[in-house]
């Protein structure tokens, strides 16, 4: 179809301007402006990834912006993605399993944060399911107890919007929105998120000081932790099973909801294992877990030294359970604390009205 | 659309080579179509019954494919046609037909295509045209294409009670590739290659399916998925 209509054009140019030979005919066009990120050291990352086919500009991204924070691309028009990725929560949204989506039936995954995302690369969703961020959103918009939407209504409801139309002609260059290039625009904003500014990095770069305990919390977090969230991105992008359940369950209707990164695999090695979450914001988005079962912290680090459950595809390292005494845990949370990310969170706050 | 530039260009080559009047053309007009049959009879939706080759009453709701990559060869010159961007969803209550518009002229002997879309288009779905994710054809959850839909009701003959079937076939191992010998295509004329899909040959060869023994009749991922897709392999699309 594109195609098509360039040839067309090309060759109706050609027409005219062979007729009038003028050169003022060009109408000046609004600008695009492509950019990469500034990135912090200690990201720990190279790059900044993103697809060929969906280069990130500051356009794409206010388009993105909007179309995140807007619920009529919902089916009852009241929910947006922002519905259960809130800004002030580092974009988790506080609950363990929600029921905010268009249905009110309560979902079988936790929310998770979506900043940092850019280096996701093997796999989004908790199990990985999503080869990248175009092709996951159309899973919450799309799905009926998230979203629920009709691509197609959608689509209608964007054509007609001539402010959304403006931006759409100018980001994407076609002449109809496509649920592609709705995908596309959402994701541009979701990879511009990019959290790195918190007291962890000012520290690493000699701009902040940490307290004695923050230190101490510091030197735990790399004994015992950091192997899975590892020091930059706060995780290792990969998928372990950390012992949380004994068994899976595999009720028909679920398609094999409950058994982790095997749904997606088939490799009994990743039964129940779930994506390793950032550290980065970890104060902002409990509750934690693919199912948000641990309200607190401290329940977490209760897990992993009272709750490993041992079966066959649990992760090794996790064998023995991760040991803290008391004051340990202080100073390991404490630590957990420098990477919250403040001006991250304000830089991106929006009221919802 | 597609046919518009073909016919743009060609008829631009038209222009130029018509002097010579008695040569053949240089493009002909090649479409395909596909007739949907079960148990030797028209695809019906949503009312009509069917027995299946297991002798079980079906009535099918909604049988959806995606046909990609058509190739036509002449196996004698070695002349080949490769369709770009070839990618369609044929469904029972939707498009039938597949419009090649105007190709090089040749005398193709042979049509090869694949059910399923291929490893580079499923690997992502913000996809446009008969790939756009609107068309209830792309998983939402695990990346990728439903490479065929057959959902419908049947009777278990073990419990006599109604109850309903749900394949969704997909992923890499199960795209597979057809190639069949066809007649008729005779260099510079017009000509409808007709194929005829038959729902039978979900159940059957190699693998007979008994849908009243099944442990689950959601056929989705894992081992039956694939058995249907190797059912689909061979036999389930013929030339007419």
């Amino acid at each position: 179809m594109k195609t098509v209509s360039k040839l067309l054009l090309l060759l109706g140019i050609t027409f005219v301007s062979a007729c009038t030979q003028d050169e003022d005919l060009v109408i000046p066009k609004q600008e695009i402006h492509y950019y990469l990120p500034e990135l912090s050291s200690t990201l720990q990352v190279t790059g900044f990834p993103q697809p060929e086919r969906n280069i990130l500009s500051v356009e794409g991204v206010e388009l993105g912006k909007k179309l995140f924070f807007d619920p009529n691309i919902s089916g009852n028009g009241k929910v947006s993605c922002a519905s259960c990725h809130k800004t002030e929560l580092a974009f988790s949204d506080g609950i363990s399993l929600t029921n905010q989506g268009v249905s009110g039936n309560t979902l079988h995954r936790h929310s998770p944060v979506i900043f940092n995302i850019a280096w996701q690369e093997d796999g989004l969703f908790w199990d990985g399911g999503a080869h990248d961020l175009e092709s996951l959103n159309f899973g919450p918009l799309t799905h009926p107890d998230e979203m629920g939407a009709d691509l197609n209504s959608i689509i209608t409801y964007l054509e007609n919007d001539p402010e959304y139309k403006k931006q759409f002609d100018l980001v994407f260059e076609e002449e109809q929105i496509q649920s592609a290039t709705l995908s596309r625009a959402i994701s541009q904003y979701v990879r511009s998120l990019i959290s790195q500014d918190s007291k962890f990095d000012h520290w690493k770069k000699q701009e902040a000081s940490f307290t004695e305990f923050e230190l101490r919390g510091y030197q735990l977090f790399q004994q015992n932790c950091s192997n899975c969230h590892k020091e930059g991105l706060f995780t290792d992008e990969a998928y372990h099973n950390n012992g949380l359940d004994q068994t899976y369950p595999d009720p028909p209707g679920l398609e094999g909801l409950y058994l982790g990164r095997y749904r997606i695999t088939s490799n009994p090695e990743d039964l129940g294992a779930y994506k390793t979450p950032t550290l980065r914001n970890i104060a902002l988005s409990a509750p934690y877990m693919h199912d948000g079962r641990f309200a607190t912290l401290e329940e977490v680090l209760d897990h992993y030294q009272y709750g490993i459950k041992i079966n066959e595809s649990l992760d090794p390292q996790l064998k023995e359970g991760i040991h803290f005494n008391e004051s340990e845990r202080k100073a390991l949370i404490a630590f957990l604390g420098t990477l919250t990310d403040s001006s991250f969170i304000q830089k991106h706050h929006r009221q919802i009205n | 659309m597609k046919n518009l530039i073909y016919t743009a260009l060609f008829s631009s080559l038209l222009l130029f080579s018509s002097c010579n009047e008695d040569e053949v053309p240089a493009t002909m007009a090649v479409d395909i179509s596909l007739d949907h049959i079960i148990s030797g009879q028209p695809l019906e939706l949503n009312g009509k019954s069917f027995t299946l080759p297991s002798g079980e009453s079906f009535t099918p709701k909604k049988f959806k494919y995606y046909i990609s990559n058509v190739k036509l060869t002449n196996s004698k010159t070695g002349e080949i046609y490769v369709e770009s961007d070839s990618y369609h969803l044929i469904s029972e209550d939707g498009n039938k037909s597949i419009d090649l518009g105007m190709i090089p002229t040749s005398n193709y002997d042979q049509i090869t295509f694949s059910i399923g879309v291929d490893e580079i288009a499923n690997g992502k779905t913000d996809q446009t045209g008969d790939l756009d994710p609107n068309s209830d054809m792309a998983w939402n959850w695990n990346t990728g294409y439903k490479f065929l839909i057959l959902e419908g009701e049947f009777t278990n003959a073990k419990t006599e009670e109604r109850q309903g079937l749900v394949m969704h076939i997909g992923t890499n191992a199960n795209y597979k590739t057809i190639t069949q010998s066809v007649n008729g295509l005779k260099a510079g004329k017009a000509t409808t290659i007709s194929l005829v899909t038959n729902l039978d040959e979900l159940f059957v060869d190699p693998n007979s399916l008994l849908l009243s023994e099944l442990e689950s009749t959601t056929i989705m991922f894992g081992e039956m998925a694939d058995k249907v897709a190797e059912n689909y392999s061979e036999g389930f699309i013929t030339i007419k």
